[in-house]
């Protein structure tokens, strides 16, 4: 009696006993209990969205009396030393840089495993 | 050029573009019912309405699909969840549970003719380890990704695996030409 099955035979056995189960209208079955798909396209959400960003910045361009704390904010860094300002541009872009390299990490799988990785 | 399974759910996604599901249930329905099938003993009425069930619920968390793991596997654990939760319903309405279901099905009392029939061993085994062996060794899933669809330790998955094994090898065996 042959009692010693080995475990890639047994998996293939598995696998090949496994039948392949014929669609049989369980595919429209399912297509017919889902829920109604969304009716407004991608790019109407978008126009909602640059219409609401443009309306709250005339209505804060208006109410701030004409952009004048824009033309202050201007005349005081116009004032400010020329170093000052590269630093402060490269603050700037070191922080944005950060929070890009964060982004695209917690978006790609790949990048997030290596992150995970121990040396 | 077929589409991946990846370029599928973006479409879903982006545009909800129920066709692009479609074409996924029609990828995934066969392992997804006949993971259901073991899970359920070859019930197979049930375990096509839980399949049902699977990829409904998948349409309505795809968003939550973040392409850590096959999409398969994440089709996997929301059918064993299914399972799952049917059978916690079960036992509550009329108090059936696993270890019932394995009386009935002792080894001792298996038709003469079946006693070849590997599906058959297979459906003898306890529901841990038949889970474990069917998503292993059937499925080509690694112990890794089956750990995360039980949502079971890695070590656990490995011994339901062994003794899963070893238990079909032994029936396999003793119903073998003496």
């Amino acid at each position: 009696m042959n009692t010693m099955i080995e475990d890639e035979t047994l998996d293939r056995q598995l696998r090949e006993a496994a039948p392949y189960i014929d669609d049989d209208g369980f595919t429209a079955r399912v297509m017919a209990k889902l829920p109604a798909a969304r009716r407004e396209p991608r790019w109407l959400r978008a126009m909602v969205l640059l219409g609401l960003t443009v309306l709250g910045s005339g209505l804060a361009y208006l109410l701030s009396g004409g952009g004048r704390f824009v033309r202050e904010g201007m005349v005081q860094l116009a004032n400010f030393p020329v170093w000052l300002l590269l630093v402060f541009a490269f603050g700037c872009g070191l922080v944005v840089g950060a929070f890009a390299v964060i982004f695209a990490i917690r978006k790609t799988p790949e990048a997030r495993d290596l992150a995970r990785l121990r040396f | 050029m077929e589409l991946t399974d990846a370029d599928l759910i973006a479409r879903v996604l982006g545009d909800d573009d129920q066709h692009a599901f479609g074409e996924l249930v029609r990828r995934h329905q066969s392992s997804v019912r006949g993971l259901l099938r073991q899970l359920t003993r070859t019930d197979m009425a049930l375990a096509d309405d839980l399949g049902q069930e699977t990829f409904l619920r998948a349409y309505k968390n795809i968003r939550s699909f973040r392409g850590e793991a096959r999409f398969s596997t994440w089709l996997y654990r929301i059918a064993y969840n299914c399972f799952r939760e049917d059978a916690r319903r079960r036992k509550e309405l009329v108090g059936v549970d696993e270890e019932q279901l394995q009386a009935e099905h002792d080894p001792q009392t298996v038709d003469p003719g079946l006693r070849h029939d590997l599906m058959h061993a297979l459906s003898l085994l306890p529901l841990h380890e038949r889970t474990a062996v069917v998503l292993c060794c059937q499925n080509g899933l690694s112990h890794d990704e089956a750990a995360r669809v039980l949502d079971i330790p890695l070590g656990t998955v490995k011994t339901n695996v062994l003794r899963g094994r070893e238990k079909l090898k032994r029936t396999l065996a003793a119903w073998g030409p003496n």
